[in-house]
């Protein structure tokens, strides 16, 4: 589960520095987060984070905070509702995708990007729990 | 019902780290490891771009592709025969011409253009290998052929980061070739640049060629120089009512496949 996590933040931290402003390296730390609810993702997420910043042009610090936040509120949110569910990440997904981008300024077709991200996002879910209950 | 863990110590220990960083970074602490680290990372992005690039030219017209440069060329032609005629008529008044001074610049590769969906929509910014080193500075305008692609925002020694003209923060003073109508070059996002703020009283023509006016432009290069083409007026939006007219423009340039730039570091 660490390695596969490690290898997709990889990928989704370098196609996110050069070719897209869909926010992968977000959507696979709270996908994560929701299947496994590991705290070793708080590390991840402070590591890729600046390593996302570093290669940005950001201001370092910024992803790798907003991140923290996020984990940090599914993980609350778990004695009130079920996260491990489509619907959660969905939801989840939409909102951090759209706090995250308007953060970040990318404010064209806003909607649009979170709606996307957000089933990319639970696109990435199904994947990662039919992986986890093989693995 | 899944066990609950101590999550709340690792939140508020790296919660804790970000907020150091981020304030260490924000006053300036960290450039020299910002630097240093930008370095190391960039040929991965050199890399994932240059493949992403290829993967993207596969697809594309050729036949589209020569069309394209030859209009290039035919406008950059059009723009010195202006400029010979402008010369003709100063020489003849007896106005003193100055030469133009020489303008150096910087080659750079592109090795990233983040844009929403790859290859469907244009990207705001570009990210170049070359940095502070090479002599870039903020400010620093960016060309392709005579073409403006857009000012440099931020710097780091090997890396800098260009924010494109039709970035919704671009703006800059524009004229017309043909009528010389002056105006405000707008970047709209998603590769859009609208010329605002032109008075009524002077004329704006579809497929009329749309230049830089100027700005104020220093020995290092900063500032954007005069006659740099942005693009052509495709469509016209004027009514009597309104103070002022203005213009869809449409920039001769595909970002999303520009390999190589030239930063303008002193004129």
């Amino acid at each position: 589960m660490k390695f596969l996590a490690v290898l997709l933040l990889s990928i989704a931290l370098i196609l996110e520095a050069s070719i897209t402003t869909i926010p992968f390296v977000l959507l696979i730390l709270l996908v994560f987060m929701a299947a496994s609810r590991a705290n070793w993702l708080f590390i991840l997420a402070f590591v890729f984070g600046i390593l996302l910043d570093l290669m940005g042009f950001k201001t370092l610090g910024i992803s790798s905070t907003f991140f923290i936040i996020v984990l940090f509120l599914i993980l609350l949110y778990q004695s009130k509702f079920e996260i491990a569910t489509g619907v959660f990440i969905l939801a989840v997904s939409f909102l951090s995708s759209f706090g995250y981008l308007f953060l970040l300024g990318y404010h064209q077709n806003l909607f649009l990007q979170a709606a996307l991200s957000s089933i990319i996002g639970l696109i990435m879910f199904k994947l990662v729990l039919r992986v986890n209950i093989k693995g | 019902m899944p066990k609950r863990n101590n999550f709340l110590v690792y939140f508020l220990i790296f919660l804790f780290l970000s907020l150091v960083v981020f304030t260490a970074s924000k006053i300036g602490l960290l450039k020299p490891v910002d630097s240093l680290a930008k370095g190391i990372l960039s040929p991965f992005q050199s890399l994932t771009y240059g493949v992403y690039s290829k993967i993207t030219d596969f697809g594309s017209d050729s036949k589209l592709q020569v069309l394209r440069a030859q209009n290039t060329e035919l406008t950059q032609k059009l723009i010195n025969q202006n400029k010979l005629a402008d010369d003709n008529k100063a020489l003849r008044d007896q106005f003193q011409i100055e030469n133009p001074k020489s303008t150096n610049l910087v080659e750079a590769q592109v090795i990233g253009a983040p844009g929403f969906l790859p290859g469907i929509s244009a990207p705001e910014t570009l990210v170049l290998d070359r940095g502070e080193n090479d002599g870039i500075k903020v400010g620093q305008a960016v060309i392709y052929e005579d073409n403006l692609v857009g000012k440099v925002v931020k710097t780091s020694a090997f890396l800098s980061n260009v924010m494109l003209v039709t970035n919704v923060a671009s703006s800059l003073t524009v004229k017309t070739l043909s009528t010389q109508a002056l105006g405000v070059a707008k970047g709209q996002g998603g590769g859009g640049i609208i010329m605002d703020d032109v008075v009524l009283s002077d004329t704006l023509q579809k497929q009329d060629t749309v230049l830089t006016k100027g700005d104020v432009v220093d020995t290092n290069g900063i500032g954007v120089p005069p006659d740099l083409i942005v693009g052509e007026v495709t469509s016209i939006s004027k009514f009597p009512s309104d103070l002022f007219q203005k213009a869809s423009v449409n920039s001769k340039l595909d970002f999303g496949k520009l390999s190589k730039v030239f930063v303008i570091v002193n004129n």
